[in-house]
């Protein structure tokens, strides 16, 4: 926020600056509201980031069969994940209404719709494993297809912000998780877990980086 | 060069005017939301804001939230082509040094 010398005079705030104090009070401004609204976008980038890259790693020590280095408890793993992805999602979403509080009009339907896709794609993503589970589909599978699906669902609603807000790095984060929820697979489970948490995450956090240096600059 | 606007040349109207454009056009924004990010007095912006809604460039909408009141405000679009007539006035005036 820009400061001036007279605080009297910017309290009634009648007079008028000179131009260049009055062009760099329209930058200061628009400054403000820009990196206000958009300030929770590298909270996302790194909450989900740390939730894929931690929790598939812990998720892939627990699997029977991996060859990581530390061996988990698969119970205990799953539940640590589990808790990353569910804290992620909690803080996804008190984040994204806190920064839209007091806004009215377009952005707030954008951003309604925009926000419930997720739990929406999220809950029929886990029907379908559930349903194809209950047809004798086997775990090892089925770790294999959620975590595919959910990447696939990242990819899609990514490419869907990147179009809303014209986000390069969304397209870019987009893609590359889509990349890696189509290529796993081949790895077999359980490495399909670490390939995933190598992937992703990484791709996620350096988004979280470069929204920063974003929002510095804008 | 035609005079500046006198309703936005001066620094609180003008920062009250910037912040509004920097929203998008479709958007309203509350009283308390815009007094946050403006760092403003709620007086000191009321008053600023009643010059720029007779001049017709904010729309001031009053509405409830269950029973609490709430304003929201927004540019109109004269206000909206007055911020931007002012800032390329002032862009000429710098010769373009800081565009």
């Amino acid at each position: 926020m820009t400061q001036h010398d007279d605080p009297d005079r910017d309290a009634a705030g009648e007079a008028p600056l000179d131009p260049r104090e009055m062009l760099a009070l329209i930058q200061g401004e628009t400054t403000t509201v820009r990196r206000a609204l958009g300030a929770q976008t590298p909270v996302y980038y790194f909450v989900w980031g740390i939730a894929w890259l931690v929790g598939y790693l812990v998720y892939w020590a627990g699997a029977p069969g991996s060859d990581s280095p530390i061996t988990l408890p698969i119970v205990p793993a799953v539940i640590v994940f589990a808790a990353l992805i569910v804290a992620a999602a909690a803080i996804s979403t008190v984040v994204g209404i806190r920064s839209n509080r007091g806004i009215k009009g377009t952005s707030q339907w954008v951003g309604t719709i925009y926000g419930l896709s997720w739990p929406v794609m999220g809950i029929a993503i886990g029907m379908i494993g559930m349903g194809l589970i209950r047809q004798g589909m086997s775990i090892e599978l089925a770790t294999i297809y959620f975590t595919s699906s959910y990447a696939l669902m990242v990819t899609a609603l990514y490419l869907a912000g990147a179009a809303i807000w014209r986000s390069i790095d969304q397209l870019v984060i987009g893609l590359i998780i889509g990349v890696a929820a189509t290529v796993t697979p081949s790895f077999g489970y359980p490495n399909n877990l670490l390939a995933m948490a190598l992937i992703a995450g990484p791709a996620l956090l350096a988004g979280g980086v470069i929204a920063i240096i974003r929002n510095r600059r804008a | 060069m035609d005079e500046l606007d006198p309703v936005i040349h001066a620094s609180a109207r003008l920062r009250i005017t910037a912040s509004l454009a920097a929203l998008d056009p479709g958007d309203r924004i509350a009283f308390p939301r815009l007094q946050e990010l403006l760092g403003m007095t709620a007086g000191n912006l009321s008053t600023h804001l009643r010059k720029l809604e007779d001049a017709d460039y904010v729309r001031v909408e009053k509405t409830h939230q269950g029973r609490t009141p709430v304003t929201y405000l927004n540019l109109t679009p004269a206000g909206r082509a007055a911020f931007e007539t002012y800032t390329e006035q002032l862009r000429s005036l710098l010769g373009g040094e800081l565009a």
